[in-house]
Protein backbone atom coordinates (compact mmCIF):
# COMPACT_ATOMS: atom_id res chain seq x y z
CA UNK A 1 0.00 0.00 0.00
CA UNK A 2 2.78 2.36 -0.88
CA UNK A 3 0.36 4.60 -2.79
CA UNK A 4 -1.90 5.13 0.22
CA UNK A 5 1.14 5.94 2.31
CA UNK A 6 2.34 8.37 -0.36
CA UNK A 7 -1.07 10.04 -0.48
CA UNK A 8 -1.17 10.43 3.29
CA UNK A 9 2.26 12.08 3.30
CA UNK A 10 1.46 14.35 0.33
CA UNK A 11 -1.81 15.67 1.78
CA UNK A 12 0.00 16.64 4.98
CA UNK A 13 3.26 17.98 3.68
CA UNK A 14 2.65 19.63 0.29
CA UNK A 15 1.45 23.16 -0.36
CA UNK A 16 -1.53 23.23 -2.68
CA UNK A 17 -4.80 24.88 -3.60
CA UNK A 18 -7.59 23.20 -5.47
CA UNK A 19 -11.27 23.33 -6.32
CA UNK A 20 -13.25 20.21 -5.73
CA UNK A 21 -16.81 19.01 -5.77
CA UNK A 22 -18.36 17.00 -2.98
CA UNK A 23 -21.29 14.93 -4.22
CA UNK A 24 -23.64 13.23 -1.78
CA UNK A 25 -27.30 12.22 -1.83
CA UNK A 26 -27.94 14.00 -5.11
CA UNK A 27 -26.50 17.22 -3.74
CA UNK A 28 -23.40 18.91 -4.98
CA UNK A 29 -21.16 21.22 -2.97
CA UNK A 30 -18.40 23.08 -4.75
CA UNK A 31 -15.47 23.96 -2.50
CA UNK A 32 -11.92 25.21 -2.54
CA UNK A 33 -9.15 24.02 -0.26
CA UNK A 34 -5.83 25.74 0.38
CA UNK A 35 -3.19 24.00 2.43
CA UNK A 36 0.38 24.65 3.40
CA UNK A 37 2.94 23.47 5.87
CA UNK A 38 5.78 25.65 7.08
CA UNK A 39 8.02 25.92 10.12
CA UNK A 40 4.99 26.83 12.26
CA UNK A 41 2.99 23.81 11.25
CA UNK A 42 0.04 23.18 8.97
CA UNK A 43 -2.66 25.62 8.00
CA UNK A 44 -5.64 25.13 5.77
CA UNK A 45 -8.74 26.90 4.63
CA UNK A 46 -11.88 25.39 3.17
CA UNK A 47 -14.32 27.71 1.39
CA UNK A 48 -17.71 26.84 -0.05
CA UNK A 49 -18.11 28.09 -3.58
CA UNK A 50 -21.87 27.76 -3.86
CA UNK A 51 -24.83 28.14 -1.55
CA UNK A 52 -24.42 30.10 1.65
CA UNK A 53 -20.87 31.36 2.05
CA UNK A 54 -19.02 29.24 4.59
CA UNK A 55 -15.39 29.01 5.59
CA UNK A 56 -13.45 26.66 7.79
CA UNK A 57 -9.96 27.77 8.76
CA UNK A 58 -7.71 25.51 10.73
CA UNK A 59 -4.30 26.08 12.19
CA UNK A 60 -2.40 24.48 15.02
CA UNK A 61 -4.47 26.29 17.64
CA UNK A 62 -7.94 26.97 16.31
CA UNK A 63 -10.66 25.57 14.14
CA UNK A 64 -12.71 28.57 13.01
CA UNK A 65 -15.99 28.25 11.12
CA UNK A 66 -17.35 31.45 9.60
CA UNK A 67 -20.70 32.15 7.93
CA UNK A 68 -20.15 35.65 6.50
CA UNK A 69 -23.68 36.18 5.24
CA UNK A 70 -25.42 35.35 8.48
CA UNK A 71 -22.47 36.77 10.42
CA UNK A 72 -21.80 33.87 12.70
CA UNK A 73 -18.56 32.44 13.99
CA UNK A 74 -17.66 29.27 15.81
CA UNK A 75 -14.19 28.92 17.24
CA UNK A 76 -13.05 25.63 18.66
CA UNK A 77 -9.68 24.31 19.57
CA UNK A 78 -7.92 22.46 16.81
CA UNK A 79 -7.59 19.03 18.29
CA UNK A 80 -5.88 17.07 15.61
CA UNK A 81 -2.19 16.61 15.60
CA UNK A 82 -2.39 16.43 11.86
CA UNK A 83 -4.97 17.66 9.38
CA UNK A 84 -4.80 14.63 7.17
CA UNK A 85 -4.80 11.14 8.56
CA UNK A 86 -1.49 9.59 9.35
CA UNK A 87 -1.22 6.19 7.79
CA UNK A 88 1.69 4.21 9.10
CA UNK A 89 2.97 1.03 7.46
CA UNK A 90 2.43 -0.96 10.66
CA UNK A 91 -1.31 -0.43 10.19
CA UNK A 92 -1.34 -2.40 6.97
CA UNK A 93 -1.18 -5.86 8.51
CA UNK A 94 -3.97 -5.00 10.91
CA UNK A 95 -6.10 -3.48 8.15
CA UNK A 96 -5.72 -6.53 5.96
CA UNK A 97 -7.83 -8.46 8.46
CA UNK A 98 -10.81 -6.29 7.53
CA UNK A 99 -10.04 -4.92 4.07
CA UNK A 100 -8.69 -6.10 0.77
CA UNK A 101 -6.32 -3.63 -0.89
CA UNK A 102 -6.34 -3.56 -4.68
CA UNK A 103 -4.48 -1.52 -7.25
CA UNK A 104 -7.04 -1.10 -10.01
CA UNK A 105 -4.94 0.67 -12.61
CA UNK A 106 -4.60 4.17 -14.00
CA UNK A 107 -7.04 6.94 -14.86
CA UNK A 108 -7.13 10.68 -15.51
CA UNK A 109 -8.66 13.27 -13.16
CA UNK A 110 -8.58 17.05 -13.78
CA UNK A 111 -6.33 16.31 -16.72
CA UNK A 112 -3.73 14.65 -14.50
CA UNK A 113 -2.59 11.05 -14.37
CA UNK A 114 -3.75 9.08 -11.38
CA UNK A 115 -3.50 5.58 -10.04
CA UNK A 116 -6.66 4.02 -8.64
CA UNK A 117 -6.58 2.18 -5.33
CA UNK A 118 -9.56 0.24 -4.01
CA UNK A 119 -9.89 -0.58 -0.31
CA UNK A 120 -12.60 -3.21 -0.19
CA UNK A 121 -14.17 -4.25 3.14
CA UNK A 122 -14.51 -7.92 3.99
CA UNK A 123 -17.70 -7.54 6.06
CA UNK A 124 -20.81 -5.38 6.48
CA UNK A 125 -19.47 -3.18 9.28
CA UNK A 126 -17.46 -0.72 7.22
CA UNK A 127 -17.49 1.14 3.93
CA UNK A 128 -15.18 0.64 1.01
CA UNK A 129 -13.06 3.40 -0.48
CA UNK A 130 -11.51 4.20 -3.80
CA UNK A 131 -8.74 6.73 -4.16
CA UNK A 132 -7.45 8.32 -7.35
CA UNK A 133 -3.91 9.35 -6.43
CA UNK A 134 -1.84 11.78 -8.49
CA UNK A 135 0.89 9.73 -10.07
CA UNK A 136 3.45 12.54 -9.88
CA UNK A 137 2.98 14.08 -6.44
CA UNK A 138 0.76 11.67 -4.50
CA UNK A 139 -2.08 14.11 -3.86
CA UNK A 140 -5.56 12.68 -3.68
CA UNK A 141 -7.44 13.71 -6.82
CA UNK A 142 -10.68 11.85 -6.26
CA UNK A 143 -12.17 9.60 -3.63
CA UNK A 144 -15.34 7.57 -3.37
CA UNK A 145 -17.01 6.11 -0.35
CA UNK A 146 -18.82 2.87 -1.21
CA UNK A 147 -21.57 1.40 0.95
CA UNK A 148 -22.31 -2.21 1.80
CA UNK A 149 -24.34 -2.58 -1.40
CA UNK A 150 -21.48 -1.45 -3.58
CA UNK A 151 -23.07 1.94 -4.26
CA UNK A 152 -20.98 5.11 -4.18
CA UNK A 153 -22.57 7.27 -1.47
CA UNK A 154 -20.15 10.17 -1.29
CA UNK A 155 -17.55 11.41 -3.67
CA UNK A 156 -14.90 14.11 -3.69
CA UNK A 157 -13.39 15.08 -7.01
CA UNK A 158 -10.86 17.81 -7.75
CA UNK A 159 -11.66 19.87 -10.81
CA UNK A 160 -8.44 21.87 -10.59
CA UNK A 161 -5.33 21.58 -8.49
CA UNK A 162 -2.35 23.92 -8.15
CA UNK A 163 0.81 22.73 -6.47
CA UNK A 164 3.18 25.26 -4.86
CA UNK A 165 6.84 24.34 -5.01
CA UNK A 166 9.55 25.15 -2.48
CA UNK A 167 8.77 28.09 -0.22
CA UNK A 168 5.74 29.17 -2.22
CA UNK A 169 2.40 28.63 -0.57
CA UNK A 170 -1.22 29.51 -1.20
CA UNK A 171 -2.66 32.62 0.43
CA UNK A 172 -4.79 31.59 3.38
CA UNK A 173 -4.63 34.63 5.62
CA UNK A 174 -7.31 36.51 3.73
CA UNK A 175 -10.22 35.57 5.90
CA UNK A 176 -13.27 37.81 6.21
CA UNK A 177 -12.90 40.58 8.74
CA UNK A 178 -14.69 39.77 11.98
CA UNK A 179 -16.50 42.74 13.47
CA UNK A 180 -18.78 43.36 16.40
CA UNK A 181 -21.87 42.57 14.36
CA UNK A 182 -20.97 38.91 14.34
CA UNK A 183 -22.59 36.46 16.68
CA UNK A 184 -20.16 34.12 18.34
CA UNK A 185 -22.10 30.90 18.51
CA UNK A 186 -19.43 28.96 20.35
CA UNK A 187 -15.92 29.64 21.58
CA UNK A 188 -13.52 26.96 22.70
CA UNK A 189 -16.26 24.74 24.02
CA UNK A 190 -14.92 21.67 25.75
CA UNK A 191 -11.58 23.35 26.29
CA UNK A 192 -8.95 20.65 26.41
CA UNK A 193 -7.31 22.46 29.32
CA UNK A 194 -10.29 21.27 31.34
CA UNK A 195 -9.74 17.57 31.58
CA UNK A 196 -11.81 15.29 33.71
CA UNK A 197 -11.31 11.70 34.67
CA UNK A 198 -13.11 9.45 32.23
CA UNK A 199 -16.07 7.60 33.63
CA UNK A 200 -15.44 3.90 33.20
CA UNK A 201 -18.95 3.04 34.28
CA UNK A 202 -19.98 3.18 30.64
CA UNK A 203 -18.89 0.10 28.76
CA UNK A 204 -19.46 -1.55 25.42
CA UNK A 205 -20.40 -5.19 25.69
CA UNK A 206 -19.06 -6.27 22.33
CA UNK A 207 -17.75 -4.03 19.56
CA UNK A 208 -18.67 -5.29 16.12
CA UNK A 209 -16.20 -6.07 13.41
CA UNK A 210 -12.93 -5.59 15.24
CA UNK A 211 -13.34 -1.92 16.13
CA UNK A 212 -11.24 -1.08 19.14
CA UNK A 213 -11.42 1.82 21.57
CA UNK A 214 -8.91 4.46 20.59
CA UNK A 215 -9.67 7.08 23.21
CA UNK A 216 -12.15 8.10 25.87
CA UNK A 217 -12.87 11.64 27.00
CA UNK A 218 -15.14 13.48 29.37
CA UNK A 219 -15.84 17.15 28.88
CA UNK A 220 -18.00 19.74 30.53
CA UNK A 221 -20.92 20.97 28.49
CA UNK A 222 -20.63 24.75 28.11
CA UNK A 223 -23.18 26.63 30.18
CA UNK A 224 -24.11 23.55 32.15
CA UNK A 225 -22.93 21.47 35.09
CA UNK A 226 -23.30 18.31 33.06
CA UNK A 227 -20.69 16.34 31.20
CA UNK A 228 -20.53 14.56 27.90
CA UNK A 229 -18.55 11.35 27.55
CA UNK A 230 -17.00 10.47 24.21
CA UNK A 231 -15.47 7.16 23.27
CA UNK A 232 -13.77 6.89 19.87
CA UNK A 233 -13.60 3.51 18.14
CA UNK A 234 -11.66 2.68 15.00
CA UNK A 235 -10.64 -0.23 12.85
CA UNK A 236 -7.61 1.73 11.66
CA UNK A 237 -9.45 3.17 8.68
CA UNK A 238 -13.04 3.92 9.63
CA UNK A 239 -14.07 5.38 12.95
CA UNK A 240 -17.10 6.12 15.07
CA UNK A 241 -17.75 7.89 18.35
CA UNK A 242 -20.12 7.14 21.18
CA UNK A 243 -21.43 10.22 22.99
CA UNK A 244 -23.17 9.88 26.33
CA UNK A 245 -24.85 12.75 28.10
CA UNK A 246 -27.74 13.28 30.45
CA UNK A 247 -30.99 13.28 28.54
CA UNK A 248 -32.67 16.65 28.26
CA UNK A 249 -35.87 17.54 26.51
CA UNK A 250 -37.78 15.12 24.36
CA UNK A 251 -36.16 11.75 23.90
CA UNK A 252 -35.15 11.00 20.32
CA UNK A 253 -34.36 7.38 19.78
CA UNK A 254 -33.55 5.52 16.59
CA UNK A 255 -31.42 5.91 13.52
CA UNK A 256 -30.39 8.99 11.55
CA UNK A 257 -28.24 9.50 8.50
CA UNK A 258 -26.61 12.24 6.50
CA UNK A 259 -24.87 11.01 3.40
CA UNK A 260 -22.59 8.20 4.47
CA UNK A 261 -22.66 9.20 8.13
CA UNK A 262 -24.98 7.22 10.33
CA UNK A 263 -26.07 7.77 13.90
CA UNK A 264 -28.15 5.77 16.33
CA UNK A 265 -29.59 7.13 19.59
CA UNK A 266 -30.96 5.19 22.50
CA UNK A 267 -31.79 6.12 26.07
CA UNK A 268 -30.07 4.27 28.91
CA UNK A 269 -30.90 5.21 32.50
CA UNK A 270 -31.92 8.76 31.59
CA UNK A 271 -28.80 9.20 29.51
CA UNK A 272 -28.77 9.74 25.78
CA UNK A 273 -26.35 7.34 24.10
CA UNK A 274 -25.44 8.26 20.52
CA UNK A 275 -23.18 6.24 18.24
CA UNK A 276 -22.13 8.23 15.18
CA UNK A 277 -19.61 7.78 12.42
CA UNK A 278 -18.89 7.21 8.75
CA UNK A 279 -19.85 3.57 8.97
CA UNK A 280 -22.96 1.60 7.90
CA UNK A 281 -26.18 1.93 9.89
CA UNK A 282 -25.84 -1.59 11.26
CA UNK A 283 -22.52 -0.70 12.89
CA UNK A 284 -23.74 2.33 14.85
CA UNK A 285 -26.91 0.46 15.83
CA UNK A 286 -25.02 -2.54 17.19
CA UNK A 287 -22.53 -0.31 18.98
CA UNK A 288 -25.24 1.85 20.58
CA UNK A 289 -27.17 -1.22 21.66
CA UNK A 290 -24.12 -2.75 23.29
CA UNK A 291 -23.57 0.25 25.61
CA UNK A 292 -24.39 -0.41 29.24
CA UNK A 293 -23.88 1.29 32.57
CA UNK A 294 -22.11 -0.66 35.27
CA UNK A 295 -21.97 0.91 38.69
CA UNK A 296 -18.34 1.05 39.80
CA UNK B 1 -36.02 12.27 -10.50
CA UNK B 2 -35.17 15.60 -12.00
CA UNK B 3 -32.63 16.02 -14.72
CA UNK B 4 -30.20 17.43 -12.17
CA UNK B 5 -30.76 14.45 -9.89
CA UNK B 6 -29.95 12.20 -12.82
CA UNK B 7 -26.75 14.08 -13.51
CA UNK B 8 -25.68 14.02 -9.87
CA UNK B 9 -26.39 10.32 -9.67
CA UNK B 10 -24.32 9.91 -12.77
CA UNK B 11 -21.48 11.75 -11.06
CA UNK B 12 -21.66 9.39 -8.13
CA UNK B 13 -21.23 6.55 -10.57
CA UNK B 14 -17.65 5.42 -10.64
CA UNK B 15 -17.76 4.89 -14.38
CA UNK B 16 -18.02 8.41 -15.76
CA UNK B 17 -16.64 7.54 -19.17
CA UNK B 18 -15.01 9.79 -21.72
CA UNK B 19 -17.32 12.76 -21.16
CA UNK B 20 -16.72 12.97 -17.41
CA UNK B 21 -15.28 16.49 -17.49
CA UNK B 22 -18.04 17.79 -19.74
CA UNK B 23 -20.70 16.21 -17.52
CA UNK B 24 -19.12 17.68 -14.41
CA UNK B 25 -18.95 21.15 -15.96
CA UNK B 26 -22.58 20.85 -16.98
CA UNK B 27 -23.71 19.87 -13.48
CA UNK B 28 -21.73 22.61 -11.77
CA UNK B 29 -23.19 25.16 -14.18
CA UNK B 30 -26.65 23.76 -13.53
CA UNK B 31 -26.26 23.95 -9.73
CA UNK B 32 -24.89 27.47 -9.92
CA UNK B 33 -27.80 28.42 -12.16
CA UNK B 34 -30.24 27.12 -9.56
CA UNK B 35 -28.59 29.10 -6.80
CA UNK B 36 -28.66 32.21 -8.96
CA UNK B 37 -32.30 31.69 -9.84
CA UNK B 38 -33.16 31.19 -6.17
CA UNK B 39 -31.31 34.38 -5.26
CA UNK B 40 -33.06 36.45 -7.92
CA UNK B 41 -36.38 34.93 -6.93
CA UNK B 42 -35.81 35.89 -3.30
CA UNK B 43 -34.72 39.42 -4.18
CA UNK B 44 -37.85 39.71 -6.30
CA UNK B 45 -39.99 38.59 -3.36
CA UNK B 46 -38.32 41.11 -1.11
CA UNK B 47 -38.90 43.88 -3.63
CA UNK B 48 -42.56 42.91 -3.97
CA UNK B 49 -43.02 42.49 -0.20
CA UNK B 50 -43.95 38.86 -0.82
CA UNK B 51 -41.75 37.16 1.72
CA UNK B 52 -43.21 33.89 3.00
CA UNK B 53 -44.76 34.10 6.45
CA UNK B 54 -42.28 31.62 7.82
CA UNK B 55 -39.47 34.12 7.43
CA UNK B 56 -38.85 36.64 10.16
CA UNK B 57 -39.68 39.87 8.37
CA UNK B 58 -37.87 42.09 10.82
CA UNK B 59 -34.87 42.04 8.59
CA UNK B 60 -36.56 42.57 5.27
CA UNK B 61 -36.31 46.33 5.65
CA UNK B 62 -32.59 45.83 6.05
CA UNK B 63 -32.50 43.93 2.81
CA UNK B 64 -34.46 46.72 1.13
CA UNK B 65 -32.09 49.30 2.56
CA UNK B 66 -29.17 47.23 1.48
CA UNK B 67 -30.47 46.92 -2.05
CA UNK B 68 -31.11 50.66 -2.11
CA UNK B 69 -27.79 51.68 -0.60
CA UNK B 70 -25.59 49.33 -2.46
CA UNK B 71 -25.40 49.06 -6.16
CA UNK B 72 -25.80 45.31 -6.08
CA UNK B 73 -25.52 44.84 -9.77
CA UNK B 74 -22.22 46.63 -9.88
CA UNK B 75 -20.91 45.00 -6.75
CA UNK B 76 -21.98 41.55 -7.82
CA UNK B 77 -19.91 41.95 -10.93
CA UNK B 78 -16.78 42.31 -8.84
CA UNK B 79 -14.98 39.03 -8.39
CA UNK B 80 -13.86 37.76 -5.04
CA UNK B 81 -10.15 38.30 -5.08
CA UNK B 82 -7.44 37.29 -2.73
CA UNK B 83 -4.74 39.74 -1.84
CA UNK B 84 -1.58 38.49 -0.23
CA UNK B 85 -1.40 39.34 3.45
CA UNK B 86 2.25 40.03 2.85
CA UNK B 87 1.13 43.25 1.11
CA UNK B 88 -0.92 44.23 4.14
CA UNK B 89 -4.18 43.98 2.24
CA UNK B 90 -7.03 41.87 3.41
CA UNK B 91 -10.49 40.87 2.40
CA UNK B 92 -13.30 42.60 4.07
CA UNK B 93 -16.80 43.43 2.99
CA UNK B 94 -19.16 46.33 3.04
CA UNK B 95 -20.98 45.95 6.36
CA UNK B 96 -24.46 44.54 6.02
CA UNK B 97 -27.08 44.98 8.66
CA UNK B 98 -27.32 41.70 10.56
CA UNK B 99 -29.94 39.36 9.21
CA UNK B 100 -32.06 37.24 11.49
CA UNK B 101 -33.36 34.90 8.82
CA UNK B 102 -31.32 32.25 7.20
CA UNK B 103 -33.41 31.87 4.08
CA UNK B 104 -32.61 35.31 2.81
CA UNK B 105 -29.10 35.15 4.17
CA UNK B 106 -28.47 31.97 2.27
CA UNK B 107 -30.12 33.26 -0.85
CA UNK B 108 -28.15 36.46 -0.93
CA UNK B 109 -24.94 34.79 0.12
CA UNK B 110 -23.51 35.03 -3.34
CA UNK B 111 -24.22 38.73 -3.39
CA UNK B 112 -22.63 39.07 0.02
CA UNK B 113 -19.52 37.30 -1.10
CA UNK B 114 -19.39 39.48 -4.14
CA UNK B 115 -19.44 42.52 -1.89
CA UNK B 116 -16.11 41.58 -0.39
CA UNK B 117 -13.64 44.17 -1.41
CA UNK B 118 -9.96 44.35 -0.75
CA UNK B 119 -9.21 47.16 1.69
CA UNK B 120 -5.93 48.60 2.80
CA UNK B 121 -5.01 47.85 6.36
CA UNK B 122 -2.04 49.79 7.53
CA UNK B 123 -1.19 47.71 10.52
CA UNK B 124 1.78 46.02 8.99
CA UNK B 125 0.68 42.60 9.98
CA UNK B 126 2.71 39.58 9.19
CA UNK B 127 1.38 36.42 7.59
CA UNK B 128 -0.36 35.39 10.74
CA UNK B 129 -1.26 38.89 11.85
CA UNK B 130 -4.63 39.01 10.22
CA UNK B 131 -5.83 35.91 11.90
CA UNK B 132 -4.39 37.06 15.20
CA UNK B 133 -6.12 40.41 14.88
CA UNK B 134 -9.41 38.78 14.16
CA UNK B 135 -8.78 36.31 16.92
CA UNK B 136 -8.64 39.25 19.34
CA UNK B 137 -11.97 40.45 18.03
CA UNK B 138 -13.39 36.99 18.44
CA UNK B 139 -12.14 36.79 22.00
CA UNK B 140 -13.68 40.20 22.73
CA UNK B 141 -16.91 38.93 21.26
CA UNK B 142 -16.66 35.85 23.44
CA UNK B 143 -16.37 37.92 26.59
CA UNK B 144 -19.14 40.32 25.64
CA UNK B 145 -21.59 37.75 24.37
CA UNK B 146 -21.06 34.96 26.83
CA UNK B 147 -21.10 37.37 29.77
CA UNK B 148 -24.17 38.99 28.31
CA UNK B 149 -25.83 35.64 27.89
CA UNK B 150 -26.05 35.88 24.13
CA UNK B 151 -24.91 32.60 22.76
CA UNK B 152 -26.93 31.91 19.68
CA UNK B 153 -29.01 33.84 17.23
CA UNK B 154 -32.60 32.78 16.95
CA UNK B 155 -34.56 32.23 13.82
CA UNK B 156 -37.86 30.75 12.88
CA UNK B 157 -37.06 29.62 9.38
CA UNK B 158 -36.20 26.20 8.15
CA UNK B 159 -32.50 25.87 7.46
CA UNK B 160 -31.22 25.08 4.04
CA UNK B 161 -28.25 22.92 3.23
CA UNK B 162 -27.22 19.58 4.65
CA UNK B 163 -29.66 18.01 7.03
CA UNK B 164 -29.96 14.71 8.82
CA UNK B 165 -32.60 12.21 7.83
CA UNK B 166 -34.05 11.16 11.15
CA UNK B 167 -36.61 8.55 12.11
CA UNK B 168 -38.24 10.91 14.60
CA UNK B 169 -37.53 14.65 14.51
CA UNK B 170 -37.33 16.49 17.80
CA UNK B 171 -36.25 20.01 18.77
CA UNK B 172 -32.51 20.47 18.68
CA UNK B 173 -31.81 17.04 17.22
CA UNK B 174 -30.20 18.35 14.03
CA UNK B 175 -27.89 20.66 15.97
CA UNK B 176 -27.03 17.93 18.44
CA UNK B 177 -26.08 15.47 15.70
CA UNK B 178 -24.05 18.12 13.90
CA UNK B 179 -22.19 19.01 17.07
CA UNK B 180 -21.41 15.36 17.62
CA UNK B 181 -20.25 14.95 14.04
CA UNK B 182 -17.94 17.97 14.25
CA UNK B 183 -16.44 16.67 17.48
CA UNK B 184 -16.12 13.17 16.08
CA UNK B 185 -14.40 14.52 12.97
CA UNK B 186 -11.96 16.42 15.15
CA UNK B 187 -11.07 13.53 17.41
CA UNK B 188 -11.08 10.65 15.00
CA UNK B 189 -8.42 9.87 12.46
CA UNK B 190 -10.55 8.97 9.48
CA UNK B 191 -8.81 7.92 6.31
CA UNK B 192 -11.54 9.41 4.19
CA UNK B 193 -9.35 12.37 3.41
CA UNK B 194 -11.34 15.49 2.52
CA UNK B 195 -14.80 14.00 2.88
CA UNK B 196 -15.21 14.57 6.65
CA UNK B 197 -14.09 18.18 6.30
CA UNK B 198 -16.37 18.72 3.34
CA UNK B 199 -19.27 17.48 5.44
CA UNK B 200 -18.55 19.98 8.19
CA UNK B 201 -18.08 22.81 5.72
CA UNK B 202 -21.40 21.86 4.20
CA UNK B 203 -23.34 22.76 7.34
CA UNK B 204 -25.41 25.87 7.12
CA UNK B 205 -25.28 28.56 9.75
CA UNK B 206 -28.35 27.31 11.59
CA UNK B 207 -26.75 23.98 12.32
Amino acid sequence: MDWVQKMSDAMRNLNYRGDFVYVHENQLESMQISHYRDAHGEKERLVSLNGEAREVIRDNQNLTCIWPSSRKVIVDLSRKNSFSPIFIPEDIARLEKYYEMKLLGKDRVANMNAVVVHIDPKDKYRYGMKFWINEDNGLMMQSSLINENGTVVEKVMFTSLELFEGEDKPVIDTMPKIDENFTLVRFHSGDSSQSFAADNSWQLGQTPGGFWRESVMKRKIPGSDDFVHQMVYTDGLASLSVFIERQSGIASQGGSSMGAVNAFIRIVKNYSVTAIGEVPAVTVKEVAESVSYQQQ
Amino acid sequence: MTDLDDKLSFLLDDHPGENADANLDEVIADVNLQYRARRYHMIGEVMRHELPEAIDTSFHSNVMAQIHDENLQQAAAQPVTETPARNASILSWTPLKPFAGLAVAASVAIVTVALWQPLKQGTGQNDDGLVSADQQKIEQLAKQQIQGGVVTASTNVQPLGMRWKVERESPGLQQKLNAYLVTHTEYSNSMQSLIPQARVAGFDSQQ
